[in-house]
């Protein structure tokens, strides 16, 4: 079916809704990467088996939605039962009888299912009812968990495609980038550039064809905001690009996805094809002038080609390494072509931008940071998952309110934003509120929004080490400082972390970072140092220990420490025997056990199996 | 483009001070490079043939150059070869019909006949005017005559 | 293109606005170090070593450091090319080349000329002298084969043909040894036989004298898309002078005959 104008799409969405009212209750499986991999994917297979046996009023295989990631990921395989909200959590199959039984068939909710609150132990009935929720606000996230992400219908019932059918018919390129300017929306790949100055450039150039790319090549380590909107509300991205290509009279689209995330690859892909199918990309959409078309990219594995211009050379099919940029690639990007390039992020904000009006988005956040922004919360935190808050909420909030705190109570250390080359962030921060420039001043930076929170157990120079390492593995190797660089970085922090160090080493270091951050070809060179310089300045004496008393407070660098066995706690029950790898433990059952020091790997696992925590690091 | 580098080989001697004025003309470093003109035998008695590059209308060399470093001077009408564009793939040399374009193997680099950018030397040298840079027109009304 | 005027180390120069500020500066004679550059093929901003310190008047102090051979030209530019922070800069990227590359000629020699005679970093055991320039990379795309790519990447990048077997594209011109700044890229010539990425080559040979013209690819290369006719290939040049010769001598022979007779 094709839909020739905006009033077949109006009519379309009735239809819809007056379908979607006769059915009283609807199930809502998580199938978010978090939750699929818990196996989620199961469970869906299994409601929908039992759905099609039972045969119960109003209630049909139809209602079951294979939604996107609800963020609580902590959580999973998470369920979710509407209107009402009811809120099961580590859903397993087995469950599926009784959720049917009881929540569907009857209005029971069924506690064991339930929530519990870590601090009160009270049982959450509903997700309106959790913290987790209630204190997010989501924009860029707010179908995600709500609508079923196979289905074009569900997004459209939902008022997807609305804000495209206003601009196609009631706006004009101008008026679509002045709303975006009054929004003050900035870019959510990291940078913060203004999306819609970054617009007007591009529309202004008097160079054709223009080119409209999505970068959904999410690499940083453990963020997957991105990943998350592409799988499980595709067409929010699908609809921001035709805006952003009507704005800047684009015909072609791209949407840059990383190898790695498949399911975003085929979501998007369907979805595509979806809107294809309804005449909602293609030629002369909704039966105006304009047409546009998407295609999906897909990386081939370089952290490095979420660089802008390295992604566009990737797209070109050229090797994905960065290029200078005094010329901006507004002017000359894609194919040497004017291009606007965004985060996934930030083309899932722009329909509710028109539709909600760019005054509405200004409003939230901060002043010069508008909106909301999403993380994935990471690390030693109590509840991972995928979160959205308004600009200015503080780290505090994110990480106690939101988050749940640390995970076992254990002492905060450090929050490290912006992925590998952002920043570590120390306890007397918390109270920081997060937007783009308050990081940039405290050293870090926003980054595409992953957030790592370190406890008292790790270690900074261990962090900074591992981050190096990623860069000087993801580094494109084309410019010298970044290459050889970072290289030499993580040879002095590997020095550190193997308690070789000097002090002279950590001067060298601070000069080094200086040279590879000014002569760096692109962002990720000028940024690279990050991990270390953000250490250095927050955690200087814990680089001390290393150097002088060669000791790793937080116990992880194995050159400096040793396990050992607690004499007076050992009970002789061997499970660290049998854990050891390496057979470095000796004694019989019954008696106290010891750790040859000569054999030992330092890997832990003996810590980790005994349970009379008898044996200890120093 | 108004003049021609006119060979005339019966009134050659033979001498190859034309060679001496070109290597020595384009030497930069001291050490005499390849003269990208020659003395060759003509194949007669006491005939000597002075060869240097055409500046063909439709150059071979220029075509087989596939980093555009050969370009015909408008001015002079040579077609000179950018050194610091060269990448010494040796097309030109393999392409050149009549074999005027040479390596000179001793600084490495791919020389060919550029007219000294106007004022040839060997021209200049030339005992005997074996070898003139005339204006086009005083060419064609050589060729009249025969 | 308009001619702007920019100031370089404190001399009014003139240039053509867009042309790249290297070549301004090496036009004016100053010397300043650049391994990735080259007229052939387009900048590259790899080695980092041309980068130079600019401001404008109405900048307000503020200056920036970029490399000279990517910043095109505009009027007002006012250009440091030895400021202290761009020689420590450049000291600190060929300490590190020195680190990558210890027995490197070209890299020992440029390090000394900026005070480096030993690297203050950590020596790569198992050297090698490719510096990573993507010269001959960049000149085989430009040339239209695109034979050799760079692979990989970070630390462990290094150039190659595609899965390290002898390259179908390659027509053996030897273009990416002869630009290599290190002569790192090996081939060898015996007679008529070429050898360069693993892939063998037989080379035409004079049909007068028996000598190495071209390699065959690289002659039905250039016929097939320069339209070159491809016998021009089939005579070494030393060969084709002497039938120029031959040729000339017998009209001049004609001639003098004529004017004798």
């Amino acid at each position: 079916m094709r839909i020739e104008s905006p009033k077949q799409l109006a009519a379309l969405r009735k239809d819809l809704l007056a379908k979607d009212k006769q059915t009283t209750k609807k199930l809502m499986v998580c199938c978010g990467p978090g939750c699929l991999a818990n196996g989620a994917g199961k469970l869906v297979t299994e409601f929908r088996n039992t759905l099609k046996k039972k045969h119960i009023k109003g209630i049909s295989v139809e209602i079951l939605k294979e939604t996107g990631c609800h963020g609580f990921c902590e959580q999973g395989p998470l369920v979710v039962i509407e209107p009402e909200g009811i809120f099961y959590t580590h859903v397993k199959p087995a469950d599926v009888e009784t959720i049917i039984e009881e929540s569907l068939r009857h209005d029971y909710v069924i506690d064991g299912l339930l929530y519990t609150d870590h601090r009160t132990g009270e049982r959450k009935r509903t997700y309106h009812d959790i913290d987790f929720y209630s204190k997010q606000t989501r924009i860029a996230l707010r179908n995600l968990g709500k609508i079923d992400q196979y289905s074009i219908d569900d997004y459209i019932m939902h008022g997807g495609y609305q804000s495209m059918a206003k601009v196609l018919t009631s706006m004009t390129p101008d008026s679509v980038i002045s709303e975006v300017k009054t929004s003050g929306l900035r870019g959510r790949g990291g940078a913060g550039f203004p999306a819609g100055k970054k617009w007007e450039s591009c529309a202004k150039a008097d160079d054709w064809p223009h080119y409209v790319v999505c970068n959904g090549d999410e690499g940083d380590p453990g963020a997957f905001m991105d990943r998350s909107i592409m799988e499980g509300d595709p067409h929010s991205v699908i609809e921001g690009m035709i805006i952003c290509a009507f704005a800047v009279g684009a015909r072609n689209g791209y949407i840059y996805v990383r190898e790695e995330y498949p399911l975003a690859v085929q979501n998007l892909q369907l979805a595509i094809k979806q809107a294809t199918d309804y005449g909602l990309i293609g030629e002369k959409i909704l039966g105006t002038e304009f047409s546009f078309e998407i295609k999906v990219n897909r990386g081939a594995g370089a952290f490095v080609c979420g660089e802008s211009s390295a992604l566009m050379k990737s797209i070109a099919g050229e090797v994905g390494e960065p290029r200078a940029k005094y010329v901006r690639s507004v002017l000359k990007g894609l194919h040497d072509h004017p291009t606007v390039l965004n985060n996934v992020e930030s083309y899932a904000n722009i329909p509710v931008i028109i539709d909600k009006g760019g005054e509405w988005f200004a409003k939230i956040g901060t002043p010069k940071s508008t909106g909301t922004k999403a993380f994935s919360l990471v690390g030693k935190v109590r509840n991972t998952g995928l979160i959205e808050v308004p600009m200015g909420t503080t780290l505090r909030e994110i990480i106690y309110d939101i988050g749940g705190g640390i995970q076992d109570d254990r002492p905060f250390k450090a929050v490290q934003t912006g992925g590998p080359s952002g920043g570590c962030l120390p306890d007397d921060k918390l109270d920081l509120p997060v937007d783009f420039d308050t990081l940039t001043d405290a050293y870090s930076m926003m980054g595409s929004g992953g957030m790592i929170i370190m406890d008292d157990r790790t270690c900074v120079v261990d962090v900074a080490k591992y981050f190096l390492k990623f860069l000087v593995d993801e580094s494109c190797g084309k410019c010298t400082p970044c290459r050889e660089g970072l290289y030499q970085l993580h040879a002095l922090a590997q020095k550190i972390s193997d308690g070789l160090g000097t002090e002279d080493d950590i001067v060298k270091m601070e000069k080094l970072s200086d040279v590879i951050i000014m002569g760096s070809l692109c962002g990720l060179g000028k940024s690279g140092p990050n991990p270390f310089v953000s250490t250095i300045r927050y955690f200087r004496d814990e680089y001390l220990a290393h150097i002088k008393d060669h000791k790793c407070p937080a116990g992880v660098c194995t050159a400096l420490i040793r396990y050992d066995i607690i004499p007076e706690k050992c009970d002789g029950c061997m499970a660290c025997i049998f854990a050891c790898a390496v057979n470095a433990i000796t004694g019989r059952k019954g008696k106290v056990h010891t750790i040859n020091q000569d054999i030992c790997t330092k890997c832990g696992a003996c810590m980790a199996v005994c349970r009379r925590h008898a044996v200890e690091v120093s | 483009m108004n003049s021609r580098l006119v060979v005339k080989p019966n009134l050659c001697i033979g001498c190859r001070t034309c060679e001496l004025a070109c290597s020595f003309t384009h030497t930069v470093d001291g050490k005499p490079g390849r003269s990208r003109i020659f003395m060759l035998d003509g194949g007669y008695d006491k005939l000597w043939v002075t060869v240097t590059c055409l500046q063909c209308d439709d150059p071979a060399c220029v075509k087989s150059c596939l980093v555009d470093a050969l370009r015909r001077n408008e001015v002079t009408g040579a077609i000179e070869l950018n050194q610091e564009k060269c990448v010494k793939c040796m097309a030109c040399v393999a392409a050149c019909p009549f074999g005027c374009a040479i390596l000179d193997s001793g600084h490495n680099q791919v020389v060919k006949c550029d007219l000294c950018g106007g004022d040839p030397a060997c021209a200049r040298f030339c005992p005997t005017k074996a070898l003139e840079y005339q204006p086009i027109a005083q060419t064609q009304k050589a060729k009249k005559v025969g | 293109m308009a001619t702007v005027n920019i100031t370089i180390n404190g001399r009014v120069v003139r240039a053509e606005k867009g042309e790249m500020l290297l070549d301004v500066i090496r036009r004016e004679g100053i010397e300043i170090p650049a391994t990735c550059a080259h007229k052939a093929v387009e900048a590259f901003g790899a080695c980092r070593l041309c980068t130079v310190e600019i401001t404008k008047d109405d900048w307000k102090g503020w200056k920036n450091y970029v490399t000279s051979c990517l910043y095109p030209v505009e009027a007002g530019l006012i250009v440091f090319t030895h400021s202290q922070p761009v020689i420590d800069l450049r000291k600190t990227l060929l300490d590190l080349q020195l680190a990558r590359h210890p027995n490197t000629p070209l890299i020992q020699e440029m390090a000394a000329q900026y005070g480096v005679n030993k690297t203050s970093y950590e020596e790569l055991p198992d050297a090698d002298d490719c510096i990573l320039c993507a010269l001959c990379t960049r000149v085989c795309d430009t040339m239209g084969f695109a034979a050799i790519s760079t692979v990989g990447r970070g630390h462990g990048k290094k150039v190659a043909p595609p899965l390290d077997q002898p390259p179908p594209a390659c027509v053996g011109c030897l273009a990416c040894a002869q630009v290599c700044p290190t002569n790192f890229i090996k081939f060898t010539q015996a007679g008529a036989h070429r050898e360069i990425w693993g892939k063998a080559f037989d080379m035409i040979t004079c049909t007068r004298c028996g000598k190495a013209v071209i390699t065959k690819e690289f002659a039905e290369n250039l016929s097939a898309n320069r339209n070159i006719p491809r016998e021009y290939f089939d005579v070494c040049d030393d060969c084709h002078r002497k039938e120029l010769a031959g040729t000339m001598g017998r009209i001049a022979n004609w001639n003098r005959e004529e004017v004798t007779r």
